[in-house]
């Protein structure tokens, strides 16, 4: 069946792409140095003296304004591009490696995994958040430890956290091509087991593969600033004691967000709009991109109902 | 026995869950890995427990009690989660599988699913900023943000809650419904000249109780996951109170109490869920 111009696969892969070159560049397209701060100062407007103290409206020398303290947003969006982008690409690949690997071997058993499929269901109603969330409580404010350090072990954690929802769909994709004929004809010609996960039943993943990496970015994203809601940002939190404050240390596009969010009931909504706009962009062009894909493959199976 | 077998598997995992504060943290430039710490602090808790206290937890600078506030916050949280799922299955059961032959519900479908594509919390900011901008267009006022206030509102953050688990099951019933639809023995009930509704009823309906059994949980899980935030965001004094202090430590005891209450909650409105399908199968369908 023929359908129209796939809008939303164009429209995602041309914003994941601009995401992607942002990722790269973005610290050195940035407009400021990131320590740069305006600070307050007197200036002569129509001959009467003005005080003029951040937060800064957006204008002309900060296109995206700037935050409480006089940094310019555009250069903390754009230096936190990188970890946002390519920590959330790092998390679904480490996610789907794995969720892969155990997927294709679990599925190729002769009998079900009872034990895997009793972690499986549990695991499917445990939301992802509350088991980071507590193991990340210690470790992630005001951290002695690199951000480096902190970045990998974020990557890892949710990346392992998030496996078995992955390798759960693997698994009965690999058990109904499991039963096809053409198995079946590898087999009697004397295949083994590698044979078959490698040569017949990989090659036939590669669609829902390509899928799942794109959802589970839109998951790892959303994870990430539910996070930030919550003052863990990737990379580290830095907490003020006096007053009260959060910042993120890497300024990750979720963790500015989260650090924010305060500025939602103040009269500097821009402060908070900038990086939900921005945050929402990422997210809403990865959906698109899955949306596109799954049109793109789903449209052989479409039935029209009668009622 | 399987249920007593589930319910202390249950306990356990909340423990070690609750116990991922102690178990890693960071000393100096390292990542230490604790597991031994959760078994003092869970011997305490069980300690106290059979002394007959839940042990006490800090508001801001106040000792307090657990046993005493577990039961106000829990009703709270009844309310905003039993709402919020019944509003989700009323609704995906009308919108997709009674109304969805008609062209305007398809259309809203639609807006739904696009809504669906930005993130919950978002929406809840969204809402909030738009709230607000109404106030200051028309000076009536949607939300309160103050627990105590007296026009303190329930409906908002029901509705707020609701959306995520609404598009979900919404979208799960109303797939189901284009399959069952194009099944050969729809095209026999209606060559035979049976009243839409019936079908509706008898042959879609049957067909697709079981994916709404079976999806149910997975609902009640997004909707306890939104829970978290839109009481943390919305300021309603739910458990989760328990979970998340605003300002303060970790509190394992109070945490653990908060988390065990919302399982056991999400529990007793399935079952509630349930026994609602129930009556409305022997009330609209067997009759």
């Amino acid at each position: 069946m023929q359908k129209g111009f796939n809008w939303s696969l164009w429209t995602g892969s041309i914003l994941v792409v601009l995401l992607l070159i942002l990722g790269v560049l973005g610290p050195y397209m940035a407009p400021y140095e990131l320590d740069y701060q305006e600070k307050l100062r007197n200036e002569v407007v129509n001959g009467k003296t003005i005080i003029i103290a951040p937060p800064l409206p957006p204008s002309e020398a900060h296109w995206l304004g700037t935050d409480k303290w006089g940094y310019d947003l555009l250069t903390l969006l754009l230096h936190g591009a990188p970890y946002t982008v390519f920590v959330t690409l790092a998390v679904a690949a480490v996610r789907l490696l794995i969720g892969t690997f155990l997927g294709l071997y679990i599925g190729i058993q002769d009998k079900p995994q009872r034990w895997w499929l009793a972690i499986e269901n549990a695991w499917s109603y445990m939301p992802i958040f509350i088991p980071v969330y507590f193991l990340l409580k210690g470790i992630n404010i005001n951290p002695l430890t690199p951000t480096s350090t902190l970045v990998l072990f974020f990557i890892v954690l949710v990346g392992v956290l998030g496996a078995p929802s992955v390798a759960s769909s693997i698994r009965q994709k690999t058990e109904q091509i499991k039963e096809s004929q053409y198995v079946l004809a590898a087999t009697s010609l004397g295949a083994g087991r590698e044979q078959i996960i490698f040569r017949h039943i990989l090659p036939h993943l590669k669609e829902q593969i390509i899928i799942i990496l794109v959802t589970e970015m839109v998951a790892i994203m959303t994870l990430m600033g539910l996070l930030g809601m919550f003052d863990l940002f990737v990379g580290g939190t830095k907490m003020t004691m006096d007053p009260v404050l959060f910042h993120s240390i890497t300024h990750e596009w979720a963790g500015l967000l989260g650090a924010y969010r305060g500025f939602v009931y103040s009269n500097y909504t821009w402060i908070f709009l900038t990086p939900l706009v921005a945050f929402v962009i990422a997210i809403g062009s990865f959906t698109l991109l899955a949306k596109g894909l799954r049109e793109k493959f789903e449209q052989t199976y479409h039935r029209t109902p009668f009622i | 026995m399987s249920y007593v077998k589930q319910l202390l598997g249950m306990f356990f995992l909340v423990i070690v869950v609750c116990g991922g504060p102690f178990m890693l943290y960071t000393v100096k430039e390292e990542i230490v890995f604790a597991p031994e710490e959760i078994v003092v602090h869970s011997v305490f808790l069980i300690q106290q427990i059979a002394s007959g206290s839940l042990g006490t937890y800090y508001l801001g600078e106040n000792e307090r009690s657990i046993a005493e506030d577990i039961v106000p916050f829990a009703m709270n949280t009844f309310k905003l989660l039993f709402s919020s799922v019944s509003i989700a299955v009323v609704a995906s059961l009308v919108f997709g599988l009674f109304l969805q032959r008609f062209r305007m519900v398809r259309q809203l479908q639609k807006v739904l699913n696009l809504v669906a594509t930005i993130p919950d919390f978002i929406l809840i900011f969204m809402s909030i900023l738009a709230a607000v901008g109404f106030y200051k267009l028309t000076n009536i006022r949607i939300i309160t943000l103050s627990p105590t206030s007296d026009s303190a509102n329930d409906w908002f953050p029901m509705t707020l809650l609701a959306i995520g688990p609404t598009i979900f099951l919404m979208k799960v019933i109303s797939l189901k419904y284009v399959q069952i639809g194009g099944e050969d023995y729809i095209k026999t009930a209606l060559a035979k000249g049976m009243g839409i509704w019936h079908v509706l009823t008898h042959h879609v309906y049957k067909n697709i109780k079981p994916f709404l059994v079976a999806d149910l949980k997975k609902t009640i899980a997004i909707t306890v996951a939104n829970l978290f935030i839109v009481e943390y965001l919305l300021n309603v004094v739910g458990l989760t109170r328990f979970i998340f202090s605003k300002d303060g430590g970790y509190q394992f005891n109070a945490a653990v109490m908060g988390l065990l209450g919302i399982i056991l909650l999400s529990i007793l409105v399935y079952v509630l869920i349930r026994a609602v399908l129930y009556l409305f199968e022997r009330v609209a369908v067997y009759k």
